[in-house]
């Protein structure tokens, strides 16, 4: 579903993103994409959505060449690849619903499709009843989950997420990862780009390590760090900072 | 494109629309102000070149005979004449006709009853097809036999020739300076919109909406700015020619300005059409530098 080969990615200040990256996900799989910010694993996921080319190696997305689309033709593919983002980006004069269909209308579809897709993402996202409010009447983990309904109204094979939840507060956070387990067992593709070690150590699924962006560690059911380092130091670490950052003492959602 | 498709894309242009409103009256000022001087320029041109036109279509060319010229001569001399194709008729003018009409001009101004004899020889009027080439057929009608002297306002058709000449080509500079300025402040308009709707226009970009979607309300926009300035600026024409245009052809009543009549609907269509045009090409080009990523 996903393939990069000898993929490298040079910002023109000369900073490089990514070093020789070789990876292959499946289809219908659930990948954390871990490490510390500036590692690259942003750059990574700007590649896949053809935000970004990469300055050498091979990107496939769906047995598509993303590297050498056409301008004309990254329009088609972002149909296929939905996109979430930490900020939600969601646009705060249109309500619930109109975001979510604005995805439909602006590339052209029938209102008629607009009318039976909207109410069927809202449903999975759980937000049918908040459909007419906007997004400042609504929660962190809602609105993220309007931008969730919004990245997959078009039936995209690939869902990516960059830091999903990273403005989110535990019980929200939560919220969000069953969501996008969810949408996993319906076989669509979920790549997670995160540094919330209790997300991954949670969820336990594939791990794929990213360091000065270069791949350091991909395991399955792998957890924020690499089995056999010092990860319960490292984990340890990661909860206080996740702590400090939210305001919480210890959460019992959060203690396995 | 069904209704639901079409409400949603209207919304869009009314959002682009309201959301600039200054900068928009801005720009559909602009393009009223450019095409109210366009107008009136080109008006004042088309009277110009009517007027104009007029006078040098009244030019003669006075041919003199020889004394000795007989009537019958005169007449051959005026059939060769007419036959060339760059004169559009001869008048046979005898002497007694002439010291006739020099009486009536002279009026009140000279006693023409001291006159004891006719000074005047016969003569030919002629005028000609093209005043440009009133000089070719002057000198063609000399070099006739019994031709004395021939006599034309050259130097008058030749100069009212030039400054035609000069008032278009700086016309079309002025146009053109207009013009241009109207582009510059409705594309700015439009970058201001876009610049106001760049997270719209991202989350566009991210959910797979094409190149030309995208453009689309922004080419309305630049569209609307471009007629709604043209309508205003006709209408300001239309109701300056109606209400000053009868009190100056009274006041000018010495310059033949009945014969710059101008077609009015045919002549506002046009002005449409050029305030529309700036409009969407001015749209087209400032959206494009903004979206190519």
């Amino acid at each position: 579903m996903i393939s990069l080969r000898g993929v490298s990615l040079v910002y023109p200040n000369g900073t490089r993103a990514l070093d020789a990256i070789d990876l292959e996900i499946a289809k219908g799989s659930f990948v954390f994409l871990v490490g510390h910010s500036g590692t690259g694993k942003s750059s990574l996921l700007r590649l896949l959505y053809r935000e970004q080319v990469p300055t050498r190696g091979e990107v496939t997305v769906d047995a598509t060449r993303v590297d050498k689309l056409r301008r004309s033709k990254v329009a088609l593919l972002r149909r296929n690849v939905g996109v979430v983002f930490q900020d939600f980006k969601l646009l705060g004069d249109k309500t619930v619903w109109e975001n979510v269909a604005f995805a439909l209308q602006v590339t052209g579809a029938r209102t008629k499709d607009v009318m039976r897709q909207v109410p069927r993402v809202l449903d999975l996202v759980g937000l049918a009843h908040k459909s007419r409010m906007f997004p400042s009447e609504l929660s962190g983990g809602e609105q993220q989950r309007t931008a969730i309904a919004r990245a997959l109204v078009n039936n995209p094979k690939i869902l990516l997420c960059d830091e999903p939840t990273g403005n989110l507060d535990p019980s929200n956070t939560n919220e969000v990862m069953d969501l996008l387990h969810r949408i996993n067992l319906k076989g669509t593709t979920v790549l997670i780009a995160t540094h919330n070690a209790i997300v991954v150590d949670r969820m336990r699924r594939r791990v794929i390590r990213l360091e000065n962006g270069k791949i350091v560690a991909d395991e399955e059911r792998g957890y924020y760090l690499a089995a056999g380092g010092d990860r319960g130091t490292a984990a340890a670490e990661e909860l206080e900072l996740v702590r400090s950052r939210n305001g919480l003492g210890t959460n019992p959602l959060f203690s396995e | 494109m069904d209704s639901g498709r079409i409400r949603f894309f209207l919304s869009e242009v009314r959002r682009n629309f309201a959301r600039n409103l200054i900068m928009q009256l801005t720009a559909i000022g602009t393009v009223t102000v450019t095409i109210v001087l366009l107008g009136g320029f080109l008006f004042t041109r088309q009277t110009l070149g009517a007027i104009g036109g007029n006078v040098i279509e009244k030019i003669e060319i006075s041919v003199f005979l020889r004394s000795d010229a007989t009537t019958a001569q005169a007449k051959r001399l005026q059939a060769t004449l007419e036959h060339d194709p760059r004169v559009r008729s001869v008048e046979y003018v005898p002497k007694a006709e002439g010291l006739r009409e020099m009486r009536d001009r002279l009026r009140g101004q000279i006693d023409t009853s001291l006159l004891t004899s006719n000074p005047l020889p016969d003569a030919l009027r002629i005028r000609v097809v093209d005043p440009a080439r009133a000089r070719d057929v002057a000198t063609f009608a000399a070099k006739q036999p019994l031709v004395d002297k021939v006599e034309y306002a050259q130097d008058a058709v030749e100069k009212l020739l030039r400054v035609f000449d000069v008032l278009g080509r700086v016309g079309l500079g002025v146009i053109a300076l207009l013009v241009f300025t109207a582009a510059i402040i409705i594309s700015n308009t439009i970058r201001l919109t876009v610049f106001a709707r760049r997270r719209e226009i991202a989350i566009m970009q991210l959910v797979g909406a094409s190149g030309l979607y995208i453009r689309m309300p922004f080419i309305c926009e630049g569209f609307i700015d471009g007629f709604a300035g043209a309508a205003i600026a006709i209408a300001v024409l239309a109701i300056a020619r109606a209400e000053l245009w009868p009190k100056l052809v009274v006041a000018l009543s010495f310059l033949p300005l009945h014969a710059a009549a101008i077609d009015g609907p045919m002549f506002g269509l046009q002005l449409l059409g050029v305030g529309s045009a700036v409009g969407i090409v001015a749209s087209w080009l400032s959206v494009g530098r903004y979206l190519r990523t």
